[in-house]
């Protein structure tokens, strides 16, 4: 259930990451438990009581220091150009709604298949893909909309070919 | 108009965080504790166990406005303990829930 932790805002992962996930440690996976931490992402992305100065002090400039240096680090920092709010809005509503509906797909596989190599490959998947959706979002932000959804529906469905076959190799070894 | 300055204690503001919040004050009112701690304590006093989801969606609140705070610590369990204006909070709604308890017993006894 780690991995659900990867929906949380940055900010909110730097500053409570650790001691969550020893919490997380201690839980029984559940759907309940899904449900909980798929709620509470949403609700630190909608209503962000971390801000990011506050878990990322590097990128804090001081007053009389050199500023331009630290815009040209956030700049060229990973996660490419920076989102407008609305867009961070849209990417991360993007990814809770994928991360849901790939948790659900999971629950249910797991209920028909088990613990099967395809069912595998779908949290390894969605692992990988939410995580990283906001940095896509960045790249993809001048295309349009159905422009945007045909990308990464194509870049999800390659990473989990790519994920069921590893998981398939591993079964055979 | 609130003063500038002036401090607020009102939990209410907390929206559906505010049960959460004063449970979780309530647990650290007499020792500071992590999050595990607390989701045991809670447990214990409240018979409700609240979600690691929750229970951060409500520290951070309490965080962000000066209810508690967290100590120093090497292991990654983060214990956190009450502040002055955390305890003040916690007393204001312990009163207020004591007088609206108060008056539904003596409206019970008089029926």
């Amino acid at each position: 259930m780690k991995w659900l932790v990867w929906l949380y805002p940055g900010s909110w992962r730097a500053r409570y990451g650790d001691e969550f996930a020893a919490v997380l440690d201690s839980q029984r996976a559940s759907v309940g438990l899904v449900l909980d931490l798929i709620g509470g992402a949403i609700d630190a992305h909608l209503h962000p009581q971390v801000l990011p100065s506050q878990s990322n002090q590097f990128m804090k400039p001081n007053q009389g220091e050199d500023t331009m240096t630290v815009a040209m680090l956030e700049r060229c920092a990973a996660g490419g150009p920076k989102l407008s709010p609305g867009e961070r809005r849209f990417a991360s509503t993007l990814g809770i709604l994928i991360a849901l509906a790939m948790a659900s797909l999971y629950l249910v596989l797991t209920k028909i298949f088990r613990q099967g190599p395809a069912v595998q490959a779908v949290i390894y998947a969605s692992v990988l893909f939410t995580s990283s959706i906001r940095v896509q979002m960045s790249y993809l932000r001048n295309r349009s909309r159905t422009a945007q959804v045909l990308i990464l529906g194509a870049e999800l469905a390659v990473i989990y070919l790519f994920m069921l076959g590893a998981c398939l190799i591993a079964t055979k070894l | 108009m609130m003063r500038k300055n002036e401090e607020n204690t009102d939990l209410a503001e907390f929206g559906q965080f505010s049960e959460p919040a004063l449970l979780i004050l309530v647990s650290l009112a007499d020792e500071p504790r992590h999050g595990y701690s607390m989701t045991e304590d809670i447990e214990v006093v409240a018979g409700v166990r609240l979600g690691p989801g929750t229970l951060y969606g409500a520290l951070a609140r309490l965080e962000a406005r000066g209810f508690i705070e967290p100590l120093k610590s090497d292991d990654r369990r983060n214990p956190y303990r009450l502040t002055a204006l955390g305890e003040r909070a916690l007393r204001a709604r312990l009163n207020s829930m004591m007088a609206v308890a108060q008056t539904g017993r003596r409206r019970l006894a008089s029926a």
